[in-house]
């Protein structure tokens, strides 16, 4: 039996991944808690182009098995193309992307939205790992400085980001606000459709004509 | 149980000691000789010699096996216990793994590697041969055997034990090297082989020989295609086999009907 993809090289990915997101989680006890409740969920992600399905399996350790390979009923199936996944990786939105893109979702998917919500709210703890290696003081002053260097990197990304989305819309004027454009693209829609309405008594008419 | 008893001593068929033509009842001394000598440094090998992918053809493997909580695992070949390491974890304490090998030396070696991971309570080691497995007829879940079938004598009279001891539905896996898909990498790989690989084990393991017979048992070992008629002749059915980096490594899969 030949599989498309070496079965060598996705088990790579799972277990790079599988051991990158349990390395964040043994930093978030919090997170492992919520996650040990939900364990054995199985979610499987079924990528259409390139054709890969990954399985993730939640652990009563609350940590997560990442594997190409399952024959456990998966509680929730997600499909779609690359792309697709890649935009609900990285939107704002995950639970709005996942409702309004291409993405097929077979199943329940409370669990998928929990896990998602779990991940993103996950608060990582830096100064165990400093404190085992640095000592009590040390590790805890350099713990307080990342946690003071991140968290002003998230309200400077933030604050970033408004200002440059007020100077696209406001001052530069390069982008419509994104009520104007709904109306545009509800215009838009109006119009095809009365020309389609338009489009269908020309031909009754022509009809008519032609009956005479 | 019915292959518990060996054949006599006396039986003078040959067989194959990778390209040399041994006696059958020699080959078994003298596969033990090859690990007796590489067993202290056989996982360092291992990573030099795969790189170490031979983790990932044993993940993979792991996630075929499907093997749950509470079922029993016997992992034949296990050498080092990279496998019976997982296993354990697995099936949990409701569980049984058991790790056998005929070498005393790799059990000794796979034995001190799994207490020192913490890998106890529901581990169990057997020396034992695989072309008579010590085990009641349907008695277990699953099978392994990781790169160990092929330095056995009878491989067909090994792949009837593993049949009569597992349970009806139970699974065996076999994982072991096989034959590269594309001819450019089967010259690549026999270079590698019979070149780069015996200079490695005499400058890593002092023991050019032995690493000399691991390649050319490689190429001695039936195909793909060979080996999984060979598993259907011994009684499994739903048989299958999943080429890994470029058919350098080969799965197979078969059920117990």
């Amino acid at each position: 039996m030949q599989r498309e993809h070496d079965p060598a090289v996705i088990t790579a990915v799972t277990a790079a991944l599988e051991a990158s997101v349990n390395r964040a989680l043994a930093l978030a006890p919090v997170a492992s808690r919520e996650l040990a409740e939900m364990a054995d969920t199985v979610l499987a992600i079924e990528c259409t182009a390139p054709v890969i399905t990954v399985y993730i399996t939640i652990t009563s350790m609350g940590t997560l098995q990442v594997s190409s390979y399952s024959e456990a009923k998966s509680s929730t199936r997600v499909r779609g193309a690359f792309e697709d996944f890649l935009t609900l990786a990285t939107a704002d939105d995950p639970a709005a992307t996942l409702i309004n893109s291409d993405l097929e979702i077979v199943g329940n998917t409370a669990p998928l939205l929990a896990l998602q919500q779990i991940v993103t709210h996950m608060d990582l703890d830096w100064e165990a790992p400093l404190v085992d290696v640095l000592g009590d003081v040390a590790g805890h002053q350099l713990a307080q400085l990342l946690r003071g260097t991140f968290s002003w990197g998230k309200d400077a990304s933030k604050s970033l980001r408004r200002q440059l989305s007020e100077f696209i819309l406001e001052e530069g004027r390069l982008s419509p606000p994104a009520a104007e454009l709904d109306a545009f693209y509800d215009d838009v829609q109006n119009l095809a459709l009365r020309v389609d309405r338009l489009q269908s008594r020309l031909k009754r008419f022509a009809q008519k004509v032609g009956a005479r | 149980m019915t292959d518990h008893n060996r054949p006599s001593g006396d039986d003078q068929d040959t067989t194959h000691f990778g390209f040399t033509t041994v006696k059958t009842n020699e080959k078994e001394k003298l596969v033990r000789g090859v690990f007796d000598s590489v067993a202290g440094r056989y996982d360092l090998m291992n990573d030099l010699m795969s790189a170490g992918i031979h983790r990932l053809w044993k993940r993979f493997t792991i996630e075929l096996s499907a093997v749950r909580s509470g079922q029993t695992v016997l992992d034949i070949a296990g050498g080092t216990g990279d496998l019976s390491a997982r296993f354990s974890k697995l099936v949990g304490t409701d569980g049984k793994v058991i790790l056998a090998d005929i070498n005393a030396s790799m059990l000794q070696v796979g034995r001190d590697k799994l207490l020192d991971a913490g890998a106890f309570g529901n581990l169990h080691m057997v020396q034992c041969d695989a072309q008579y497995l010590p085990f009641p007829d349907n008695s277990v879940d699953c099978i392994t055997i990781a790169f160990g079938l092929r330095n056995v004598t009878d491989k067909a009279l090994a792949l009837r034990s593993m049949e009569r001891i597992l349970k009806p539905g139970g699974r065996l896996l076999i994982l072991e090297f096989s034959k590269p898909t594309n001819p450019l990498l089967e010259k690549i790989y026999d270079t590698y082989s019979f070149r780069i690989l015996p200079m490695m084990g005499r400058l890593v393991a002092n023991d050019e020989e032995s690493y000399r017979y691991l390649a050319e048992s490689i190429r001695k070992h039936p195909d793909q295609d060979t080996l999984m008629a060979m598993m259907e002749d011994a009684g499994f059915v739903d048989c299958q086999y999943h080429n890994m980096t470029g058919g350098i490594v080969a799965v197979h899969r078969g059920i117990k009907a």
